[in-house]
C-alpha cells in the first residue's frame, strides 16, 4: 500500500451536514475509488484504443476512426470500456448514497440548522419564488444522477438537496476543487486580477450557483462589491445562504431562471457561470446569452466556465468528455460542446470579435503547487485547468 | 446506514448498462458496495486500535505480534469453516441435492401438483368396502 499524497478535507461550516464516523469512511471510500478510476483506470481505455481498437479499425476501413461517434461504435464493445463506465456509473450512484446517508439520518434537525443562522442580522439575503417553473431540462432527468435533482423537495421548506450537493461536489472533484469546493469561481478570480487588474466590477451576478461554492470567492476578492447569485432550485438556494452566512460572506440569493431575471438592464459589471450552460439546452443556453447582454453594463463582461469544447479535439478525447451525456445524466453535454461560441455571443447581441476564450490555470492547483513546490495536478478539470468563455459589451 | 424512505433513492432517468448482460453490470455494483462497506469496517477497527493505544489498553504491535493459542486457532477455524459455508451455500446444495437425490426437474412439481386436479368422476356405482 503506497503512502498517500495529502488530500485537503472539506472545510466544516455550520450549513455542511456532520458526519458519524463510519458514515465519514464510507465518502472517503467513494473519494477513494473515484480516484483510484481517474488515475489508475481510465487511462487503459486509451491503450485499448490505440493497441486494439484503432488498428482493427484501420484494418478493416483503410483509415482512423473520423468522430467520436466511429470511436464509440467500437469501444462500447470492449469489455475493458465496459468494466471501466460500470464502475464509474457505480461510483457516481455510491457517491450520491453515501452522502444522503448522513442528510436522511437527520433531515429535519439539519433544516433546522439551515433555517436558524447563526447571527441574527443576516449579512446578505434569501428571495425564494415557489411561482417560478422548474425548467424541462432540470425535470426530463435528475442532472448528475443526483437523485430527485436540485429543485425536488422531501419536507417543508427542504434544503437537503443542497446538503447532499455540497458533500457531493467535494467527493466527485476528490478535493481538487480545494477545502471550500470554490476553484472555479477563485480561478476566474485570478484570471480577472491577472489579466485585468483594472477591472473593479460593482455589481457582480453568479448564474445557476446551486449552493454558492463559486460565488462566494467573488465577494471575497471584490468586497466592495454587491453579489447577486440566482438558481431556479429553492433547496440549493437555502443552503447557499446559511452556507455564506456561516461563511460570513454578504451574498443576495434569489430563486430566478437565468434566461429571464428581473434585474433591470445594465445592472451587473461581471456575470458569471460555472458548468452551467450544459446543463440547460438550446433555446436556453441562447435566451442566457441575450440576458447577460441585457444585464451587463457597458464595458461589463461576461464569464462562463465550462469544460473545453469538443472542436479539433482527438475523436478519441473527444468519446471519452462525452461519456457523461449518456450515462451521467448529462443530455445536453454533448451538443453544448458543439455550440460555436463566436455564434452563441453574436445571437446574444454580443460583438463576436470581443469573444475570449481560455484555457485558464486553476487557483487551487497553482497554490499546492506553491506550497509543495511541485506540480500535483490530478486528472479532473483537465489537468489543473479551467475552459473559459466570455465577452464584453 | 439505510437511507430509508426520507430521501429519493433513484435518479430519475434510465439507467445504463454496459455489459451484453445487465446482470454482470449489477454484480458489479453489488462486489463495490460490499468493496465499500469493508472499507467502512477497515476504518473503524484501524480507530478502533489507535484508540485503544492511545489509552494505554493495547498495543498495536502486540495485535501485529499476536499469535493465536491453539485452542482460539481452532475455535477461529471453526469459525472461517462456517463462514465460508454461508458465503458458499449456492456451491454446496448442489453437492447436498445429489447426496439426498434431490434431482427431479422443478417442471416435475408442477406438473405433479398441476396433474393432481380431481378427476371426472365416472358414473360407477360405489365400490364396496371390503
Amino acid at each position: 500500500m503506497n503512502a498517500r499524497v495529502e488530500i485537503p478535507a472539506q472545510a466544516e461550516h455550520r450549513a455542511l451536514p456532520p458526519t458519524t464516523h463510519d458514515e465519514f469512511a464510507r465518502q472517503e471510500f467513494v473519494r477513494a475509488f473515484k480516484e483510484h478510476l481517474v488515475k489508475h483506470v481510465h487511462g487503459g481505455n486509451r491503450a485499448v484504443y490505440e493497441s486494439k481498437v484503432k488498428p482493427a479499425f484501420q484494418r478493416k476501413h483503410k483509415r482512423a476512426p473520423k468522430t467520436r461517434f466511429e470511436v464509440r461504435d467500437e469501444m462500447v464493445r470492449e469489455p475493458y470500456y465496459q468494466m471501466f463506465s460500470t464502475l464509474l456509473r457505480t461510483s457516481q450512484e455510491m457517491m450520491w448514497s453515501s452522502c444522503q446517508i448522513p442528510v436522511a439520518r437527520d433531515l429535519e434537525a439539519l433544516n433546522q440548522t439551515i433555517k436558524k443562522p447563526k447571527k441574527k442580522k443576516a449579512l446578505g439575503s434569501l428571495t425564494l419564488n415557489p411561482e417560478l417553473p422548474t425548467p424541462k431540462y432540470h425535470t426530463a432527468v435528475d442532472i448528475h444522477c443526483q437523485p430527485g435533482g436540485y429543485h425536488s423537495e422531501f419536507m417543508a421548506e427542504d434544503a437537503s438537496a443542497g446538503m447532499v450537493y455540497d458533500r457531493a461536489v467535494h467527493v466527485y472533484a476528490m478535493g481538487q476543487m480545494g477545502p471550500y469546493n470554490n476553484d472555479m469561481g477563485a480561478s476566474i478570480v485570478m484570471w480577472l486580477k491577472k489579466h485585468h487588474p483594472e477591472f473593479k466590477p460593482k455589481r457582480i451576478l453568479d448564474l445557476g450557483c446551486s449552493v454558492g461554492h463559486s460565488t462566494v470567492p467573488y465577494a471575497e476578492a471584490f468586497p466592495d462589491a454587491e453579489v447577486h447569485a440566482i438558481d431556479v432550485a429553492a433547496p440549493m438556494l437555502r443552503y447557499a445562504h446559511a452556507r455564506a452566512e456561516d461563511m460570513g460572506v454578504r451574498v443576495h440569493y434569489s430563486q430566478q431562471n437565468a434566461e429571464c431575471t428581473s434585474f433591470a438592464d445594465g445592472s451587473f459589471d461581471l456575470i458569471v457561470s460555472h458548468i452551467l450552460l450544459h446543463e440547460t439546452s438550446q433555446s436556453a443556453i441562447n435566451n442566457i446569452v441575450k440576458e447577460c447582454h441585457r444585464l451587463l453594463a457597458k464595458g461589463g463582461m461576461m464569464i462562463h466556465a465550462e469544460t473545453p469544447p469538443y472542436k479539433g479535439m482527438d475523436p478519441f478525447d473527444a468519446f471519452l468528455l462525452d461519456w457523461d451525456t449518456r450515462n451521467n445524466n448529462e443530455p445536453f453535454w454533448a451538443r453544448s460542446h458543439e455550440i460555436e461560441l463566436k455564434a452563441l455571443s453574436k445571437q446574444g447581441g454580443f460583438d463576436p470579435a470581443l469573444e475570449f476564450e481560455d484555457l485558464i490555470p486553476s487557483a487551487f492547483q497553482v497554490a499546492q503547487a506553491t506550497r509543495s513546490h511541485k506540480f500535483q495536478g490530478g486528472d479532473f478539470g483537465g489537468g489543473g485547468l479551467w475552459f473559459i468563455y466570455g465577452n464584453r459589451k | 446506514m439505510s437511507v430509508g424512505s426520507k430521501l429519493k433513492r433513484k435518479a430519475k432517468g434510465e439507467r445504463p448498462y454496459f455489459f451484453d448482460d445487465p446482470n454482470v453490470d449489477r454484480v458489479v455494483s453489488m462486489v463495490m458496495g460490499l468493496a465499500g462497506e469493508v472499507a467502512v469496517l477497515h476504518d473503524r477497527l484501524d480507530t478502533l486500535e489507535r484508540l485503544l493505544e492511545a489509552q494505554g489498553s493495547v498495543q498495536r504491535s502486540s495485535i501485529d505480534s499476536y499469535k493465536p493459542s491453539a485452542a482460539v486457532a481452532a475455535e477461529r477455524a471453526v469459525w472461517r469453516e462456517g463462514y465460508l459455508s454461508e458465503v458458499l451455500r449456492i456451491v454446496e446444495i448442489e453437492v447436498e441435492a445429489l447426496a439426498t437425490g434431490d434431482t427431479a426437474k422443478y417442471d416435475s412439481a408442477i406438473k405433479a401438483v398441476e396433474q393432481d386436479a380431481p378427476k371426472p368422476r365416472k358414473k360407477s356405482t360405489p365400490r364396496k368396502k371390503s
